[in-house]
Order: structure tokens, then C-alpha cells, then sequence
């Protein structure tokens, strides 16, 4: 037994010793993926909230610098419409990742009708079998509780979303072999980048370089947004989880719901999917006294009809920094 | 859990083992447990009475029983909803009510598996071949033994239930032959089987986006995700198993070096190839029938075969594709030497081997196509594009087949043609005798750097977390 416990301690060891500094190696100097980074930084005191048009389109760095009265540091925290719709699971995420004692910081949470939605099929669960209420809802033909699809997630799932370097991630849900890492450190030919504030580049040639991969691109993507307006409608369910979303950020300082500019076309796909979406985000501002700034009209340029592209997220952040600090004056 | 195992005295590791394997079926749905828990007791409780009575008229009652516990099981599970629907298209094809409902149960994992065994068991008793366990905890033991319960292999009683009555001493030899069978099982899942199936998976999802060298190439990568996955997976559950101190049967034997069809099943999931013989094809009067009625006895086997595998049309083709290969081949046999004869190919027998060897894997590779398409109208559109449109590279359709692999697709390339590589020279060294064998006639030092090799490239080149194995779902 001491025999094969040497030997073990002796091959794994060496093996340990070199994959974790090769590993080392790849976190130093490569580039992991498009979550990492939001998982492996410290918490947050000041968060960008949303989908993917916000991890994309809103620089925190800019924010920051404009708009020193709140706590920083300042983290986007913007993932994908899969992964970060408004529900359970995103809030517990952001409950873990929110730096304990914040009391100033700034919670800027981006909204649009796909992040409020849920597909028309949307599974249910039972309620629990001893719970009187849930008998009793049974009894009057009540639905069970609705199964948020995200709930497998990781932004669900990770336990620890502040740990460098983040063993739990890399091991689960890291979808690239680790020899990868090494491959990226070349940062002057890579289309996406993952900022270590959390702000997804995406370094794509402008849209005047090539107008009809921009025309097909666009139409790939309305062709799936199309399909999604189909089969999603907008959930009570997730409109409550931005309700509890926002009462919980409150406690911790100023919430601010903001509607991104998008493609000309999404935008007008997007009215007649929901036609009084802003009316309801309106409405928090009534109810929680949210301030709601809709730029879904804005002409900014995008990469695909739907994301606005580098250059417009740098002019957008500052202009969505000048609004928020005038309705803070 | 091998700490404790050793750790404890001897007659507490078969208990620990136990345990271990019921939490470990309980921690994926505990309801099941309780299922597995019911066909092992009416299974111990059969073959206890059996083993008291004299003739097997008498002990017939209790096989029927049992059968009908464990295929009632299988049916109602795996099968029903797949007759359900096959009737109800019939029915509608006819113009005929039908209103029979779904059944909405998940497949228990290793169902196909355990109640196979359990069958063996039972066969083998009533057949008094073999004494009934009087232990129930051994036989339960025997049926829930946590690293061949979900996917295998089908262990047999005269096998397993002896090496479950000794007592197991730490044997250093034994854990570092099972430990170093697990890390090359780790090796050819992470590193092979599901690197291919990134190649394989966006052509069998929309086959119709694909012909020729992209179909081509895609069902070459699932022949060898197939194999790398299961045959992975036994590596792993074989290698667990001898660490513990028990010896799984084989259940692969370099199958794509196979010089026919028939030779392919005496390689390719043994145990499931021998349980097929000897409770199906035998007791059908094996090959000692007329020759049409030993083909009919080939097509029914295969066809059974497809059928376990998964409740699909799919698979059910894809058995009876092999049934049809056997037939073909047994039927040719006289044909096929008088024409080795006549070309020279007899007189020179490495090359002879080598073409075999060549048609086996392109027609077993042809019937994977069934086994892994979603539907029959995809495996149909695969199967007859195959040699459509090679006149004209499709550029657009080889950028689509390496999407999968990611933008590093030249270097996801490089690593799955080097593993596999890896794969094949092992596999030929194994057809000359063990690997084992072999490794030990190596420096110490030149060993021990091969393992740290196979540990470093399972890390470095892994595909971790992302799915689970093939066979789970049988």
C-alpha cells in the first residue's frame, strides 16, 4: 500500500505541478472565454446588468469615470439572453457577486421584451406535496410553479462568482480544452474580448467595410428573433423577478432601468412583440421610483442588427453616463 | 471510498459495496431505487425457490415469474411509448380509433443492463447451471455493483458471484492494473470520443446541409466517437472494478480490426454479443438448423439487438442491417475463398487481411449511420448522399462540419488526429498480445513518463463537462 501511495503522490503530483502551471500559464497570458473574467473578479459595489446587448454595449470604465459619486469597483455583468434573463437565478447570482456592505453603488439594468419572456411551452413543477397552499391552488385549477429555463445555467448554477482562479468554472463549464488558453494570447487578431471590467468587445470591422455581410448577418439574427416571437410572450413571472431584482439593488444604492438602442428592424420587431413594453417598465418607475431611459430609437451603428458595435458602445456609455448623472443632480 | 474500502475489515467490504451502490442510484432518482430494489428481490426470491425444486416443470413458474418481472420492467419503461406510437400511426393510416395514453416515465438508467444480467442469472439457474445465491445481500450485490450498473458490461453469475464470496485483500497489482485502466479509459472520452463528436454532431443534427465529404467525414467521426465513448466508459467501470479487487469480463477487443462482420460481434460489446448467443440464438436452435432457418435465427438476434439498444426505428435498421451482413457473409463464404483463390489474394494473407479488414469497417461504419441519425428519413438522406456531389468541393459545408471545433479547428484537428492515432497503434499492439505485458517490459522511467504523458494530454486536451456517455442512455 505505502508503495502504491508514494508512487500515486509522486505521478500526480508531477502531473498537478505541470498542469497547474500550465493552466497558470494560460489564465496569465491567454484569453479564457466570453464569462470568465465575470466570474474571476473580485465583487462588485456598482454592476451593469442585462442580457447580451448590455454585456456588448455598455463600458463600465466609461461609467466610472463620469460617475464618481457611486462606489465602485464597476463590473459588467451582463451575460446572455440564455444565460441572464430576469428570474431567480440571475438575482441569486448578482446577490453573490454584489461586494457585502455596498451602500452607494449604481445598478444599471438593462430591459428589452426578450428578457422579460418566456417560450409559450414553458414547463411547470408541482407544488410541493404537504404544502397546504399549494393544494389548495391545485384544487382551484392553479398552474404549478413555473421551471425558468435558465435554471441549469451557469450564471444559476456557479456557487463561487468571485474566486481567481475560479477552479469551479474552469472545471465545469469552461467548453474549450485548456491547451486553448495558451493559443489566445495573441490579443491583436481575436474578434471577442472579454474586458476585466466585464465589457464584452467584440472587434468586428465596422458595418460601412461590408455592408452585405451586415445585411446577412442582420437577417440571421431577425430571422431567430422572429422565431422566438413566436414561440416566447411576455411572463409575469420574469417581470416579477425585475421587481424583486430591483428591490433588492435598492437596498444597496441607485437602480436605473435602461432600453438599449438596437437595429431599426429588431426595434420595430420588438413593438409589435410587445407593444406596451415601456409602458410597463414605466410603471417601476411609479412603483419603485426607477428612473427609465428608453433609447431603443437611437440611431447607433450595430454588428449584426441587434448588438451595437464597439465604437457606438463607447459613444453610448458616455451619453447614458451624462443622463444618469443629470437625473442624479 | 477504495481508502475506506481497504480500510475496513474484510467482511464490511462487500456491505460498503453495497451501500455505495445504492446511494450511488439513489443520488440520480431515488424513486428508482426503489425499483431496482423490487426486481432484485423477486429475482433472489425466484432463484432461492428454483434451487429447492427438483425438475424444471416445477422450477418454471418462477422463471416465467422473473422474466416477466424483468422484461415487464424493460417494456413498460423503454418499450411501451415506442409501440404505443408505432400502433397509433398504424391506426391512423387505417382509419382507426386509437386512444391509448403515454406513458411519462423516465428510462431508469442501466435498466437495459441490470435486467439483462438478472435474466442471465435466472436462465442459468432454472437451466441448473448454476446454484442459486442464498445470500441476499451478495445478490444484491451482484445486480446493483456501482461500476458496471449503468452502462456494463452484462456480467454473468457463474462470473461474478464467485469473486463476490472471497474476501479482497489491497493487491498492489490490481489497483495500479485498474487505476492505469481508468486513466486510458479518461483518455479516449474526454480527449477522442468527444472532441469527435463536435465533428460528427452538426451533421447528424442537419444532415440535409451536407453531402459527400462532409457526410463522409462526419460518419467516420462517429465510428470513432462510438468506440472511443464505450469502449471508454468499460475501461473506466473495468478499471474501478479491479481496483476494488474484482475482474470485469472483456467487452472490446480491438473491433475495428475485425477481417468480417461476424468477427466485428466477437469484438464489439462482447457481453452483450455473448448474452445474445447464448439466451437467444442457442435456445433457437443456433446454427445446427437448416441454413434458412439459421439465417431467420441471425435476423431475429440482430433485430432483438437493435431493439435494446434504443425503443427507435433507428436502431431497429441498424440491427437488422447487421443481421443482413451476417447472412450475406455466412451465405458468400464458399464464394468469397473460391475468389481469393482465383485472384492470388489467398496466397498473400496480410493483404488478404488488410482489404477484410477494410470492407468490415466501411459496413460497419455504413450502419453506425442508423445508429446515431435522429430520425430514419435523416439516416436515409446520409446514407444515400454519401456518394453524391464529390464532383465539387463544398467549401461552405467542410467550414460547417469544422465549426464544431471552434476557431482552433486546425489545432482541434491536429490533437483528434494524434489521439486517435494514439488509439489505433494501441490497438494493434493489443492484437499481439497484452498491452500490460508490454508496458512492463519498458524502463521504469519510460513508463512511468508514458502515464504522466496520458495524465498531462487527458488534462490539457480534454473536452470536460459538457456530456455524458452513449451507452447512459441505454
Amino acid at each position: 500500500m505505502q508503495k502504491l501511495l508514494l508512487r500515486l503522490t509522486l505521478l500526480l503530483g508531477t502531473a498537478a505541478l505541470l498542469g497547474g502551471l500550465g493552466i497558470w500559464l494560460g489564465l496569465r497570458r491567454g484569453y479564457v472565454d466570453a464569462f470568465y473574467a465575470r466570474f474571476a473578479s473580485p465583487p462588485a459595489r456598482s454592476l451593469v446588468l442585462g442580457t447580451s446587448r448590455a454585456a456588448q454595449g455598455i463600458k463600465p470604465d466609461v461609467l466610472a469615470a463620469q460617475l464618481q459619486r457611486y462606489e465602485g469597483p464597476w463590473l459588467n455583468y451582463a451575460f446572455t439572453l440564455a444565460e441572464s434573463p430576469y428570474g431567480p437565478g440571475y438575482l441569486s447570482s448578482i446577490q453573490r457577486k454584489l461586494a457585502p456592505g455596498t451602500k452607494n453603488g449604481l445598478f444599471v439594468l438593462a430591459v428589452d421584451p426578450w428578457s422579460l419572456s418566456l417560450p409559450k411551452d414553458v414547463k411547470r413543477g408541482k407544488y410541493p406535496f404537504l404544502s397546504k397552499a399549494g393544494t389548495l391552488q391545485r384544487l382551484a385549477g392553479g398552474k404549478g410553479p413555473v421551471i425558468f429555463p435558465e435554471e441549469q445555467s451557469m450564471v444559476s448554477q456557479l456557487a463561487d462568482v468571485s474566486q481567481n482562479p475560479n477552479l469551479d468554472y474552469l472545471a465545469h463549464y469552461l467548453r474549450k480544452p485548456f491547451y486553448q488558453l495558451l493559443l489566445n494570447a495573441d490579443t491583436a487578431h481575436v474578434v471577442e474580448r472579454l474586458h476585466p471590467n466585464g465589457w464584452l468587445e467584440i472587434a468586428l470591422p465596422p458595418p460601412s467595410a461590408d455592408t452585405a455581410l451586415l445585411r446577412r448577418r442582420t437577417a440571421d439574427k431577425l430571422a431567430t428573433y422572429r422565431k422566438l416571437a413566436a414561440n416566447s410572450s411576455f411572463s409575469e413571472d420574469r417581470y416579477y423577478g425585475l421587481l424583486e431584482t430591483i428591490r433588492f439593488l435598492q437596498q444597496h444604492g441607485q437602480v436605473v432601468l435602461v432600453r438599449l438602442p438596437t437595429g431599426a428592424q429588431m426595434a420595430e420587431l420588438e413593438k409589435q412583440y410587445i407593444p406596451g413594453f415601456d409602458n410597463r417598465m414605466r410603471s417601476f418607475t411609479d412603483i419603485s421610483h426607477v428612473p427609465y431611459l428608453n433609447y431603443l430609437d437611437q440611431p447607433y451603428p450595430t454588428n449584426d442588427g441587434n448588438h451595437i458595435t464597439r465604437q457606438a458602445a463607447e459613444q453610448f456609455s458616455q451619453r447614458l453616463a451624462a443622463d444618469i448623472a443629470r437625473l442624479s443632480n | 471510498m477504495v481508502g475506506l474500502y481497504y480500510a475496513l475489515p474484510a467482511r464490511w467490504r462487500a456491505p460498503l459495496l453495497l451501500a455505495s451502490s445504492y446511494y450511488f442510484y439513489f443520488s440520480w432518482r431515488p424513486s428508482y431505487t426503489l425499483l431496482l430494489a423490487a426486481t432484485t428481490l423477486l429475482d433472489y426470491y425466484s432463484g432461492v425457490r428454483m434451487s429447492r425444486l427438483g425438475t424444471k416443470q416445477q422450477r418454471r413458474p418462477w422463471l416465467y415469474l422473473s422474466l416477466a418481472s424483468n422484461l415487464g420492467t424493460l417494456f413498460i419503461f423503454k418499450y411501451f411509448n415506442f409501440f404505443r406510437d408505432t400502433a397509433g400511426a398504424l391506426a391512423t393510416a387505417l382509419h382507426l380509433p386509437y386512444a391509448v395514453p403515454v406513458l411519462e416515465l423516465v428510462l431508469p438508467v442501466g435498466v437495459s443492463f441490470y435486467t439483462f444480467q438478472s435474466v442471465a442469472y435466472i436462465v442459468d439457474v432454472y437451466q441448473g447451471k448454476l446454484a442459486a445465491e442464498q445470500k441476499l445481500g451478495r445478490f444484491a450485490l451482484f445486480v446493483a455493483f456501482w461500476p458496471q450498473l449503468v452502462a456494463g458490461p452484462i456480467e454473468r453469475g457463474g462470473q461474478m458471484l464467485p469473486q463476490l464470496r472471497q474476501p479482497h485483500e489491497f493487491d498492489y497489482d490490481n489497483v495500479a492494473t485498474g487505476l492505469r485502466l481508468m486513466a486510458w479509459g479518461m483518455f479516449k472520452k474526454v480527449v477522442i470520443a468527444d472532441r469527435l463528436a463536435l465533428l460528427a454532431n452538426p451533421v447528424f443534427n442537419h444532415p440535409r446541409q451536407f453531402d459527400s465529404l462532409a457526410l463522409v467525414l462526419a460518419v467516420a467521426a462517429f465510428m470513432g466517437q462510438i468506440y472511443a465513448d464505450f469502449s471508454g466508459y468499460t475501461d473506466l467501470a473495468r478499471g474501478a472494478a479491479r481496483v476494488l479487487g474484482y475482474r470485469l469480463v472483456l467487452n472490446f477487443r480491438q473491433p475495428y480490426l475485425a477481417t468480417s462482420v461476424g468477427d466485428f460481434w466477437r469484438r464489439w460489446h462482447m457481453s452483450l454479443s455473448n448474452w445474445f448467443r447464448d439466451y437467444v440464438f442457442i435456445p433457437l436452435g443456433g446454427s445446427r438448423r437448416s441454413p434458412a432457418r439459421n439465417y431467420g435465427n441471425v435476423l431475429l438476434v440482430f433485430l432483438l439487438s437493435g431493439l435494446w439498444h434504443g425503443a427507435s426505428w433507428t436502431f431497429v435498421v441498424w440491427g437488422a442491417l447487421h443481421g443482413l451482413y451476417l447472412v450475406l457473409e455466412n451465405w458468400s463464404a464458399p464464394l468469397r475463398a473460391r475468389l481469393a483463390q482465383a485472384t492470388g489474394l489467398a496466397a498473400r494473407p496480410r493483404l488478404h487481411r488488410a482489404l477484410a479488414t477494410a470492407a468490415t469497417v466501411a459496413l460497419v461504419a455504413y450502419a453506425w449511420i442508423f445508429f446515431r441519425a435522429n430520425t430514419l428519413p435523416d439516416a436515409f438522406y446520409i446514407s444515400t448522399h454519401l456518394v453524391q456531389g464529390w464532383g465539387h468541393l463544398h467549401l461552405p459545408q467542410l467550414q460547417a462540419l469544422m465549426a464544431g471545433l471552434g476557431r482552433h479547428f486546425v489545432a482541434e484537428l491536429v490533437v483528434a488526429v494524434g489521439a486517435v492515432a494514439v488509439l489505433t497503434a494501441a490497438d494493434y499492439r493489443a492484437e499481439r498480445g497484452p498491452v500490460s505485458v508490454w508496458l512492463a517490459r519498458w524502463a521504469a522511467p519510460m513508463r512511468w513518463a508514458g502515464y504522466l504523458g496520458l495524465l498531462l494530454a487527458t488534462l490539457f486536451c480534454g473536452i470536460f463537462g459538457s456530456s455524458q456517455f452513449i451507452y447512459f442512455q441505454f
